[in-house]
């Protein structure tokens, strides 16, 4: 009879553990962890009934009794789907996989689009104006339903509690995990999520451009050549459009020095390169109206100058070389923001 | 608590219920915590986590039982404690607080205290602190045990205790 009733609450209990292994996410039953969780609820299960059998063999009642204690298998299940930072239904650990689904679907609807306006062109069965209106069309309506499929996936997904993590094999899991350790030995920068982010700059790239400006820089300051065939205002400003590539160069090679780390030390580089490129604008407005001083030679170096016809011209390039340096510090801007997200 | 009350109007009933999940869920963490640094370096099973809970509360703060097991997995997720289990026997497993999670524990139990302090006059509810084996940092609020004899900054904040330790004459050198 106590066999009977022993086998009758064990079954009690499987059937219960069964039922919450069901509603657990995906993610979680995919893991060997799941099994320690059912085997706590098991054990907590034991425990309560036993407590209620006044600490006697479980009967089926207080087993019973343990078991709505516990809460229903979905309810049990909801708190594990309780996972990440909401952001817009979507969790904030899987808006990154988001945008980049989002993005790959795009481009692939988009080059389809092309790909079915090229066909049309060179078949030419319609007109150039229905081409067109059938890419906008077609365009349109691909990319709201992609994105309309797309978000209802990821917004599934952010309410079963997934991580980007959990589509990954445990074996590129555990290599994902290495290449995070190796990376944090390396000193790469790592997200506060754990996540190992790209490199902000190359830094033999930035030694190699630092060198090239430090070695002009020098050229333009002691200037190691005739200097009586330019004019004089010309050789000045030359020194000055030295000192301020010696100073690129140096804060170049130094940011190629300290690597990928210290990014609050490449923000205050970026803030002292910021100066640096808008010192050399007053230097080039002065160059910009004194186009005479620019050296032009004929053969054997003979100064001939720019001819007055190309005044207006060389002020337009030097106009625009002024514009470029400018728009080289909203880099450096662009770059300082960009930089906040490596300071963890 | 309410939930078990029969007879009630439905809509009130669902409301008063819905409100006392939220805030329980808040404090359940804490009061989890709490147990958690009760049993110190022994650690303490789930069973026993909700039994303390139960009996240190009268009887206020229930947690569903199924529920405890998914926060004690979101706890050590976020490294606030660690597991073992049991060799052998039961298999019990067992919980304690990680040397983070004590720091969490202790910020979050001052910030809990002086805010239930704070609150108490709307309730028409005084709060003992218990200051004379606490100190609450003046800047984060973190609960600092007077007993630590090496104490001298706050070690969630590090913000300079000497000059309210002289004022009670417990200047630690």
């Amino acid at each position: 009879m106590n066999e009977i009733r022993n086998v009758n609450v064990q079954n009690m209990i499987k059937s219960y553990l069964k039922d919450v292994k069901k509603a657990l996410p995906d993610w979680l039953k995919e893991k060997k962890e799941h099994k320690e969780i059912l085997a706590d609820l098991e054990e907590h299960i034991w425990q309560k009934a036993s407590e209620l059998s006044g600490n006697n063999e479980p009967s089926e009642e207080s087993v019973r009794l343990a078991i709505e204690h516990m809460g229903k298998p979905e309810i049990i299940a909801k708190e594990y789907k309780r996972r990440g930072e909401p952001k817009v239904y979507i969790t904030k650990e899987m808006w990154p996989l988001y945008i980049k689904v989002l993005s790959i679907v795009f481009t692939v609807i988009l080059s389809l689009q092309i790909f079915g306006l090229i066909i049309s062109a060179l078949t030419e069965l319609v007109s150039f104006w229905d081409m067109i209106g059938g890419l906008v069309a077609g365009i349109q309506s691909g990319l709201l339903f992609s994105f309309t499929i797309v978000t209802i996936i990821f917004v599934v997904l952010s309410m079963e509690g997934y991580f980007p993590e959990d589509f990954q094999s445990k074996h590129d899991q555990k290599k994902y995990r290495e290449l995070v350790e190796q990376a944090a030995e390396e000193g790469l920068p790592i997200s506060s999520t754990g996540k190992i982010m790209k490199p902000f700059i190359k830094p033999i790239g930035e030694i190699i451009g630092g060198g090239i400006a430090l070695i002009f820089g020098l050229i333009f300051l002691f200037q190691p050549f005739p200097a009586v065939i330019f004019f004089p205002e010309f050789l000045i400003l030359l020194r000055g459009f030295g000192l301020i590539w010696i100073t690129e160069g140096c804060l170049d090679i130094s940011r190629g020095i300290i690597g990928n780390h210290h990014p609050e030390k490449h923000q205050v580089i970026h803030g002292f390169l910021i100066v640096v490129k808008l010192a050399a604008v007053p230097l080039l407005v002065i160059l910009m109206n004194r186009p005479e001083i620019f050296p032009v030679f004929s053969e054997p170096w003979v100064y001939v100058g720019i001819p007055v016809e190309f005044y207006e011209t060389y002020r337009g390039i030097v106009a625009v070389v002024i514009a470029i340096v400018c728009l080289t510090t909203i880099e450096d801007i662009y770059r300082i923001v960009k930089l906040q997200k490596y300071k963890y | 608590m309410i939930k078990n009350v029969i007879g009630l109007d439905p809509e009130f009933k669902d409301y008063a219920s819905k409100v006392e999940s939220e805030i329980n869920r808040g404090i359940s963490k804490i009061c989890i915590l709490s147990v958690i640094n009760e049993s110190a370096e022994t650690g303490i099973h789930g069973y026993q986590i909700l039994r303390d809970l139960e009996e240190q509360t009268n009887y206020m703060l229930i947690i569903e039982e199924g529920t405890l097991y998914p926060l004690l997995r979101k706890l050590e997720e976020d490294g606030l404690i660690k597991s073992h289990r049991e060799e052998g026997g039961r298999r019990r497993n067992y919980y304690s607080l990680t040397k983070y999670g004590k720091k969490v524990f202790n910020y979050l139990a001052g910030f809990y205290s002086k805010l239930i302090e704070a609150i108490g006059s709307l309730f028409d509810v005084n709060v003992d602190l218990k200051q004379d084996r606490y100190l609450f940092c003046p800047i984060c609020a973190n609960k600092i045990k007077l007993s630590n004899t090496e104490l001298k900054f706050c070690d969630a904040c590090g913000y300079n205790l000497e000059n309210d330790l002289s004022t009670r004459g417990l200047k630690n050198e």
